[in-house]
């Protein structure tokens, strides 16, 4: 395994992306058919989704998700800070553009219920205020970790996402800043709090997942994942034997979610 | 004339750009040793069950037997004045600082012990909480001022150090960060505000703050602070490493009394 444990300082930060690998694995079309293949032996009733956090809880479904300024901010801080790239702009600007959007979104009906316009247009005032907050500490903190970053970055339009052929299963790897050189990409993934005994295998089933969401199967060289709030930042390679170990956590995660969804169903 | 201080205390933090140190990036890594010496001094090498935990309120608690802003109105009261302060920093209007602290933090929180405990007042009681919030945050936007957005103000951030192999961890949450880290002159300022009055123990906080700071950053911050919403003092200390030993200290002595009692 490429597990790398540094404290989060510029020099640490662009010394893990100068000395990423120079060359990068490719996930073939058989890959994908094993994968596909342990996750059909897998067989759930409904639909699944999979990812990193699931796979650090062992399975373990966490409480039923809802919309508040903690988890709206990171949606909203990173679509800030990608404004902030495109049109110069204070934090505190662009997460009120950002804002606006949104609502402008549910007041001329393009948003379902559920969604984070939806919720936003029906929030009070002072929650909105909330919001704004929230989401200018994770866009503020995402600007200062871009501004340390001595080669050119970009914030991804959404995290990465693959469908599992025929498993109905879906596999999403959050991504906060991509920095591309030539042919070769790593990750940065951001996350709060600070990192457990499992956040390892965590960044290794992102890793994976982003390998599977490329079109041609190309693993970023590293990816890395930053906990500002405890200062610390921990990398994997995207060599072979890390993608094949992030793909039986997550196979080993689907196998452990149907067990505790059987043992609640008792 | 008396509604107005000619200089905010936001702008005393930043005080003047041209008098700014270099940004200290060595002081770090030597006041962890002192803390990972010092707890190994107290604990030795065993591994605990449980981490003894370490927070602003445990170096409030080392020497004062009675804080009344540890009761639980005066936490309701400082948790309420917290979420004004964030809705501040993001230039929001507040018409009704109870309604609106009141409705943020439902927003945030959802249910918990404190707002169980807000639910059972009667309404004599909550106009009372009402009143003595609507005079702190007066107090509190009187001496704040406005925050520009150019000084990337964060609320409530969140700080958290596992020590010794995970036997200790620090938490900490800093009301008000304002500056950026990626100057090469330290710009950071930590502000903190507290509904009691100030005493040693905002002392320690301050302290507190700035050392959780530099152990997450690695940076020393320019400037610590602590502001009283209950009388309208502040306190603005430079920071320097005497200021994050002193820090260091107090953590050790909070750290023997729970081992002691263990």
């Amino acid at each position: 395994m490429t597990l790398l444990h540094r404290r989060l300082v510029k020099a640490e930060l662009n010394d893990l992306v100068a000395t990423a690998p120079a060359v990068f694995v490719q996930l073939t079309d058989e890959h994908r058919a094993s994968l596909s293949s342990r996750f059909r032996a897998v067989s759930v009733p409904g639909h699944r989704r999979l990812e990193a956090w699931g796979v650090e809880r062992a399975g373990r479904s966490g409480s039923t998700f809802r919309w508040s300024p903690s988890t709206a901010r990171r949606v909203l801080g990173n679509a800030s800070l990608r404004r902030m790239a495109s049109q110069p702009a204070s934090v505190r600007d662009a997460v009120r553009d950002e804002l606006g959007d949104q609502m402008l979104r549910a007041t001329s009906g393009y948003s379902r219920s559920g969604s984070l316009s939806h919720w936003l247009a029906s929030a009070p005032h002072p929650v909105i205020g909330l919001v704004t907050a929230e989401a200018v500490n994770w866009a503020t903190q995402l600007q200062e970790i871009s501004q340390w970053l001595e080669g050119p970055w970009e914030v991804p339009a959404s995290d990465a996402y693959y469908d599992v052929a025929a498993a109905r299963t879906t596999l999403r790897a959050r991504r906060d800043l991509v920095i591309r050189s030539q042919e070769t990409r790593t990750i940065v993934r951001v996350r709060s709090g600070s990192p457990g005994k499992s956040a390892g295998p965590g960044l290794r089933a992102d890793l994976t997942i982003e390998a599977l969401a490329d079109h041609e199967g190309v693993a970023p060289v590293r990816y890395i994942g930053l906990w500002p709030e405890a200062g610390v930042c921990l990398s994997v390679d995207g060599t072979m034997t890390d993608l094949r170990s992030g793909a039986r956590d997550l196979v080993r995660t689907a196998v452990a979610q149907r067990r505790h969804s059987a043992l609640k169903a008792a | 004339m008396l509604d107005s201080s000619p200089v905010s205390v936001v702008e005393a933090l930043r005080g003047d750009r041209s008098k700014r140190p270099l940004i200290d990036i060595a002081s770090a890594s030597g006041l962890r040793s002192l803390l990972e010496d010092g707890i190994f001094a107290i604990i030795g090498a065993k591994t605990l069950d449980t981490p003894l935990v370490v927070r602003t309120s445990s170096l409030h608690q080392r020497f004062t037997t009675t804080d009344l802003g540890m009761s639980t109105p005066g936490r309701i009261r400082g948790v309420l004045i917290g979420q004004l302060l964030r809705l501040l920093s993001v230039g929001m209007s507040i018409d009704h600082p109870f309604d609106d602290a009141l409705t943020a933090w439902r927003g945030d929180v959802g249910v918990n012990e404190l707002t169980e405990h807000l639910d059972a007042l009667d309404d004599d009681e909550r106009a009372r909480l009402a009143t003595d919030l609507e005079a702190h945050f007066v107090t509190l936007t009187r001496a704040l001022g406005e925050i520009p957005a150019r000084w990337t103000p964060r609320s409530s951030v969140r700080i958290f150090q596992r020590l010794a192999g995970g036997n200790v961890v620090l938490r900490d949450v800093v009301d008000l960060m304002i500056g950026t880290s990626t100057s090469d002159v330290a710009s950071i300022a930590l502000f903190d505000v507290t509904t009691s009055p100030l005493g040693e123990g905002a002392e320690r906080s301050m302290r507190f703050h700035a050392l959780m700071h530099t152990l997450r950053t690695s940076l020393m911050p320019l400037r610590t602070s602590t502001f009283s919403s209950a009388t309208g003092e502040s306190w603005i200390r430079d920071v320097d490493y005497e200021l994050l030993t002193r820090s260091v200290e107090d953590v050790l002595g909070c750290i023997r009394d729970q081992w002691s009692t263990r």
